[in-house]
């Protein structure tokens, strides 16, 4: 998990097919760019120009992909100065971007249960992983928090999921549909959500597993920091395996100038890795700022 | 575009090399040199050379994040000269490098005089065909910047190296110096064959929540556009001295666009830095060479040496 992704990144003029600004300053956008879309592995991510006048480009991870209509997805939340001007982006305008970028979640053994588990900005990569996972056979488990409502049509999930009680029944509906089992939880008090953060849902789950079925499973998760240390803290203590997506501050995102940094501990020995080739995606056993 | 056989002649000649194209790809913004070349039509033949990242004698793990913020116009960046160690570089990293491809150049780093001359000494039996020497690095506790700052110690430090290498030294000057020319008037008698203007300038950027710097190592050396203007200004000052003694300038500071690289030659730059241009635009390589092209036959020039160091008074 710690060789860098090697994969050729393209530099291409996505066009805006399709922009929708949701509640909580959440967009999503639907671009055209065709051969990201063929290549894209799910916690790979695209470097967007946001503007003419924002020179530097701006790291946003892959939701979906259509390979056959060449379009991706993103989801991201208008924060910054960058990323409130990507909101003002129409639909026709072209967009100068990278990608695919990064070393992907390792999902190579369908015969794992893979729990993904994604908070804001961060279930947008959970999105791509379940839906690689199940048209490969494998059998994810998606459980997404959000502080704000969903920027996702919803609705009752019909999948019974062991430890999962009460009022949690609302899923994503395009998960539902794929057949990819999925809960929601926020502390915002949202109707059909679990009232908590997200890694407190995915444990109720867990626990719900027997021994054998616990053994199995693989947590992927991406979202805040203080959520990611949760995740860590829940595989250690069930010792379950996870892997974290991470984000920093990003200039070059082809590996070149070692601008985004996350410190690891291999073998005794500290590093500085680069989250843009090197991750976004590492084993959270390796991180030691979520030991 | 196509190039006709009647395309006036980019290459350039600097401190004893002939290079392709005058584009030099600097040190810190392509690694080590393998990582570019994973982009579609990313080509190391549309520079001249490219500069790794600056090593030290001793592997070296870099300063925490933040490493890197844009700011209006530009970036500050403060990565601390992460590398694995020059003889890591001279065995590993130097033998797979495409050198048929562009020439690679060495950028060396050290704390003090006898760091810069052992990694001279390194760097001398090794592909490079040219070793720029660091002492304007402004993210580093020691070395850097500090020997950069002050005259003397910049020509000591090129006076420790010069013995211990037959390759070209190129002196990468501080901006942050308040007095560039007699600096590079200094490591030009002490034997540097080519100088590099200028380096970044020292910032700093703060988070009004936590009240506390965004860069982790609280300043960093800011580039881009922002600092261009500068860039050119240095570039003046320093030529009014190395053209007397026929010493080149690798002039960088902000090129991002084909009149920029116009702007730098016509000042005086026998060669042309891209750094955060690579990062706003990867392919900007090939579009700077066609823009310097078609720039030159639009004056009736046939050789990009004509326009350097143009510029009326």
């Amino acid at each position: 998990m710690t060789e860098s992704n090697r994969n050729i990144i393209f530099e291409e003029q996505a066009k805006v097919l399709a922009h929708i600004h949701h509640k909580g300053e959440q967009c999503i956008m639907r671009l055209h760019a065709p051969k990201t879309a063929r290549d894209a592995k799910p916690g790979q991510f695209v470097h967007i120009r946001v503007s003419q006048a924002k020179a530097l480009r701006r790291p946003i991870s892959i939701m979906l992909t259509n390979p056959e209509k060449g379009t991706i997805d993103l989801l991201y939340k208008m924060i910054g100065e960058g990323t409130h001007q990507l909101g003002e982006r129409k639909v026709g305008e072209e967009l100068a971007m990278l990608g695919p970028i990064g070393k992907p979640f390792d999902l190579s053994d369908v015969s794992k249960r893979y729990v993904l588990i994604g908070g804001g900005v961060g279930i947008p990569p959970m999105v791509f992983a379940a839906d690689d996972l199940i048209a490969r056979g494998g059998k994810p488990v998606v459980f997404a928090g959000s502080e704000v409502e969903f920027p996702f049509a919803l609705k009752p999930s019909t999948f019974m999921l062991p430890g999962i009680t009460g009022n949690t029944t609302l899923t994503i509906s395009s998960l539902e549909e794929r057949g990819i089992p999925c809960r929601l939880a926020s502390n915002a008090g949202l109707y059909g959500c679990y009232e908590g953060h997200v890694p407190n849902l995915a444990r109720d789950y867990l626990l719900g597993l027997d021994e054998k079925e616990r053994e199995n499973c693989v947590l992927l998760s991406c979202g805040p920091h203080p959520m990611l240390h949760a995740v860590a803290r829940l595989g250690r203590e069930l010792h379950i395996p996870a892997q974290l997506s991470l984000e920093e501050h990003m200039a070059c995102a082809i590996g070149g100038c070692a601008g985004c940094v996350v410190k690891t501990l291999e073998n005794g020995e500290e590093k500085y890795r680069r989250v843009c080739v090197d991750g976004p995606v590492f084993n959270a056993d390796i991180l030691p700022e979520f030991a | 575009m196509t190039v006709e056989s009647t395309s006036p002649d980019i290459s350039t000649s600097f401190a004893g090399l002939k290079l392709q194209t005058p584009l030099v790809l600097l040190s810190g913004c392509i690694g080590f040199g393998e990582e570019y070349t994973r982009i579609e039509g990313f080509s190391n033949k549309d520079v001249g050379a490219v500069i790794l990242k600056g090593t030290t004698v001793e592997p070296r793990m870099g300063n925490a994040p933040h490493r890197v913020y844009e700011t209006p116009s530009g970036m500050l960046n403060a990565i601390g000269l992460q590398n694995p160690g020059t003889r890591y570089v001279i065995d590993e990293i130097l033998p797979k490098l495409p050198h048929h491809e562009t020439q690679f150049w060495a950028n060396a780093n050290g704390s003090s005089l006898e760091d810069y001359a052992e990694v001279a000494a390194m760097y001398d039996d090794s592909p490079v065909t040219a070793i720029e020497i660091n002492i304007s690095c402004p993210n580093v506790k020691e070395g850097g910047v500090h020997f950069g700052n002050n005259p003397e110690m910049a020509a000591k430090v090129v006076a420790a190296m010069r013995p211990m290498t037959s390759k070209p030294l190129i002196t990468k000057l501080s901006p942050n110096n308040a007095d560039i020319a007699e600096t590079a008037r200094m490591v030009i008698e002490a034997g540097t064959d080519g100088l590099s203007v200028i380096n970044t300038l020292v910032g700093m950027a703060v988070d009004i929540e936590k009240r506390a710097p965004i860069i982790g190592n609280t300043s960093g050396g800011l580039s881009g556009p922002a600092i261009k203007p500068v860039a050119l200004w240095k570039i003046h000052q320093t030529r009014a001295i190395s053209a007397k003694h026929n010493i080149p300038i690798l002039g960088q500071g902000g090129l991002t666009t084909g009149n920029d690289a116009i702007e730098f030659a016509i000042t005086g730059a026998d060669a042309l830095g891209l750094g955060t241009g690579l990062f706003y635009d990867p392919l900007i390589c090939g579009k700077v060479c066609d823009d310097l092209r078609n720039y030159l036959t639009r004056h009736g020039m046939s050789a990009y040496h004509e326009l350097v160091g143009s510029l009326q008074s």
